[in-house]
């Protein structure tokens, strides 16, 4: 009943044990063997589903087009995916409940029906010619017809995608860059390529909605559409997620509104259309003229279809062999190498650390489709087989004789070689000479063009507890920085904190001792009044700007820093920051580029400092009226430097006359109350970017 | 300052009368306003109430028109030239304050100080 050699399904009599076992799913053997593969494409499903699912998510949430595109083209991949292992669970699920029956008629293993080894198959530089009509292409007339195109190669389970281009008729054909490696291909292959293209230009939502009115529309769903569309999104219970034993459901695609993808063009490639160059292949066009996204294809398609096939590319078999000598004549001159069969050749070298050395074999022994191999009668001697490998030089027959240990190793050698024909038969062309493919290498990521504008724009800032005040600290302490180095004509001490390494931020605010060759601090300082810590903030905190953030000293950037003292009390009169605890900043080396490219620009004579905020340098040193203000808790002191962000709620626009910062505080300078401190939060928060201010 | 829906608002108000200065082809006022019925109430650090989406004074330009009128920062505009402003949005708050044809502007404003001075000056006998 059970044959070894016959795959065919063995009657089982109804009512036997081995039926009842059958149906009680005794073979639990088979059982673990064969789910565990299950489990595999299970695990992929599940993947993929999730995948979809963010792709749905995604395509209802984004509202650039070139991001609905895209997403639609996930979808798309995702779905067909998700349809290919689906039917293979199936199939294999069918072939499990056929092998159960047949359970020990497939113990053979597989050398009885000998299978082909597998390889890599490659597809690159497509390319699709296009078609237009000359009024079109030439003289651009007419509306420019876009549409987004991508590839979709299937072969067995592997389902990859291309990148999508969007075609106009511009375009004389379309190409895509990608290749595509199918990485366990068998000689048997089917590699399907499909076009999808999707008109680039209808409003997404069906019907002609204009935008507007459709995003408001969707973003308020009636009851019944919200249900649909959340249950779509949603994995319901019909996802078989857990669904390890019953049928695999296919899911529907979700509807989602957005672009979708047609079919546009398929076409299926063999073994046959491999070859290591470029070819041409017939398209399958699907769709007409009338469709939106029809696109006028030429009807062809060429690419490069390359396979290495894993006899080729790998070591089918290795071990010691021993070869005699041909022109030694004396049948006991035999030499001993290590053997590799690959490719074509069987390639024998003298030792094995040989052929991790990459050194040139002692000799290579040609194997291909015309050599001929067979096993020779028994060595008197050693009671072994030889082999021998006859080929045909020129016209000359050569034959090499091999022998190897024992008799396992000759059969083991005789059946790999065996195996090696059949795949060489079965792979074809693609054995004569290895082709080559070209690793698709990892995309550079697009080089991150420098921002134009505002410092703001280059900043990164990490901690994220008070954002605003985090941001106008920055600015606001660099605006000062700014005024103040104009302001005092020379460069001041920390400038040197500029001049040495950026890099180092270490408590330079705290060491203005350390710095080197500058004006003095001191002179400036002593004549004016003793400033409270709370002053000093600036300056501590410019000199830190150099790395803005500093990274270690966290004081330095915020806390006020208590040896500059003497900071003039009414220059010193920049609108006083809050002191935020100190945290740790992260260090914004981008600020560190711009910092030092302004310090470049305008250091040149000290005094005015070039920048687009250009503080008049003169006002700043005049003592400003104190009087005008009234009770000083209730008052600002605004810093009125212009720069050319416009985040730090203390800059005032350019359209400001005169910059001056004032002083809060009348006369003899004091201790900053609770409410001014609180004042300087308050000022902090005046984010605009959370809230929008604007100048009368 | 809070308002409550349906009631009539009332606010001790001062009244401010800033000259604008013409600065090229501007005429400028000299301070900044945040808030309005389309911004986010919560943002406005001048606010008492967290939810009043009323127009405040967030900048005074040192020695401009304003400044010298004596508007003071975190004032809340409640008129303009007659215009309400408790209940505008930002952009209409800002063009009434920018009317070309105009150039002096008539603000009603409030603070909480007001307030403040006014109890005090109703209530002072009981102050210690």
């Amino acid at each position: 009943m059970f044959c070894r050699n016959q795959t065919a399904r063995a009657t089982v009599a109804r009512g036997s044990a081995l039926e009842m076992e059958i149906r009680r799913g005794k073979f639990r053997k088979s059982v673990f063997l064969d789910t565990s593969q299950d489990s595999d494409i299970q695990k992929k499903i599940d993947h993929e589903i999730r995948m979809r699912d963010g792709a749905c998510k995604l395509l209802a949430a984004c509202s650039q087009k070139d991001q609905a595109l895209e997403a639609a083209k996930s979808l798309q991949t995702c779905s067909t995916r998700i349809m290919a292992y689906m039917s293979e669970l199936q199939r294999m699920k069918e072939a499990q409940v056929m092998q159960k029956v047949t359970r020990r008629s497939s113990d053979a293993g597989p050398m009885d029906d000998r299978l082909p080894c597998k390889g890599k198959v490659a597809i690159s530089d497509l390319r699709i010619p296009l078609m237009w009509k000359d009024t079109e292409y030439f003289k651009n007339k007419g509306e420019l017809h876009r549409c987004a195109v991508f590839c979709l190669l299937q072969l067995g389970e592997e389902i990859f995608d291309t990148d999508m281009v969007i075609v106009d008729r511009t375009l004389t054909d379309i190409c895509f860059d990608n290749t595509i490696v199918f990485s366990e291909a068998s000689p048997g292959f089917e590699l399907r390529v499909e076009l999808y293209s999707c008109c680039s230009e209808d409003d997404y939502s069906a019907g002609s909605t204009p935008r507007k009115l459709a995003s408001k529309l969707s973003s308020s769903l009636g009851r019944s559409a919200g249900k649909k569309l959340r249950a779509a999104m949603e994995p319901g219970p019909c996802s078989p997620v857990s669904n390890g034993g019953g049928a695999p459901l296919l899911l529907p695609v979700p509807s989602v509104p957005g672009p979708k993808y047609h079919l546009l063009a398929h076409t299926t490639l063999s073994l046959s259309h491999v070859q290591d160059s470029f070819r041409t292949h017939d398209l399958i066009i699907s769709g007409n003229e009338e469709c939106s996204y029809w696109l006028p294809l030429y009807g062809s398609m060429c690419c490069r279809l390359a396979a290495q096939p894993h006899c080729m590319t790998q070591q089918m078999m290795s071990g010691c062999l021993k070869v005699k000598q041909q022109c030694g004549g004396d049948p006991q001159s035999w030499t001993k190498v290590h053997a590799v069969l690959k490719g074509t050749s069987l390639f024998c070298y003298y030792r094995q650390e040989d052929v991790e050395a990459n050194v040139e074999p002692a000799f290579t022994i040609g194997i291909n489709k015309e050599t001929r191999i067979r096993a020779s009668e028994k060595d008197p001697l050693s009671k072994v087989q030889n082999i021998c490998i006859s080929n045909h030089y020129g016209g000359e027959e050569v034959t090499h004789t091999v022998t190897t240990d024992g008799r396992e190793e000759t059969h083991r050698w005789m059946e790999a070689f065996w195996q090696h024909f059949y795949d060489m038969s079965q792979w074809k062309q693609c054995c004569d000479d290895l082709m080559k493919i070209e690793l698709p290498s990892p995309r550079k990521p697009a080089p991150i063009t420098p921002k134009q504008g505002s410092l703001y724009h280059e900043m990164v800032i990490e901690s994220s507890d008070d954002l605003s005040s985090t941001v106008s600290d920055i600015l606001a302490r660099r605006m000062q920085e700014l005024e103040l180095r104009s302001q005092l004509g020379t460069s001041p001490t920390w400038m040197s904190a500029f001049e040495e390494s950026t890099a180092r931020c270490t408590g330079r605010s705290r060491h203005c001792t350390r710095m080197s060759g500058h004006s003095p601090c001191t002179p400036h300082r002593l004549p004016r009044s003793p400033v409270s810590p709370h002053r000093c903030p600036q300056l501590g905190l410019l000199s830190s700007d150099a790395s803005l953030t500093s990274d270690s000293d966290s004081h330095c950037s915020t806390s006020p820093c208590s040896h500059h003292h003497g900071w003039p009390e009414p220059t010193s009169s920049y609108s006083l920051l809050s002191s935020s605890p100190s945290r740790l900043r992260p260090r914004t080396l981008s600020l560190d580029a711009k910092l030092s490219t302004l310090r470049g620009r305008g250091y040149g004579g000290g005094g005015t400092f070039q920048c687009s905020c250009q503080p008049p340098p003169s006002s700043l040193l005049a003592p400003l009226p104190i009087s005008s203000c009234s009770p000083r808790s209730q008052h600002s002191t605004q810093t009125t430097l212009s720069c050319s962000s416009s985040t730090s709620s203390n800059s005032s626009s350019n359209s400001e006359g005169s910059h001056s910062p004032e002083s809060s505080e009348g006369g003899p300078f004091s201790r900053p109350s609770p409410a001014r401190r609180s004042l300087r939060n308050l000022r902090a928060r005046l984010d605009p970017r959370n809230w929008l201010q604007s100048q009368v | 300052m809070s308002f409550v829906p349906g009631q009539p608002v009332t606010a001790v108000v001062e009244r401010v009368e800033i000259q604008k200065l013409r600065q090229g082809e501007n005429l400028i006022l000299g301070f900044s306003i945040g808030g309005g019925i389309d911004q986010d109430p919560g943002q406005n650090p001048f606010s008492e109430d967290k939810s009043d989406k009323g127009i405040y004074v967030t900048r005074i330009s040192p020695k401009g028109p304003a400044d010298l009128a004596g508007l003071k920062i975190g004032d809340k505009i409640m008129q303009v030239n007659g215009w309400d402003m408790t209940m505008v949005t930002h952009d209409q708050a800002r063009k009434k304050l920018t009317k070309k044809r105009e150039d002096v502007v008539r603000l009603l404003v409030t603070r909480k100080s007001l307030e403040e001075a006014v109890k005090q000056s109703k209530g002072c006998y009981h102050k210690p």
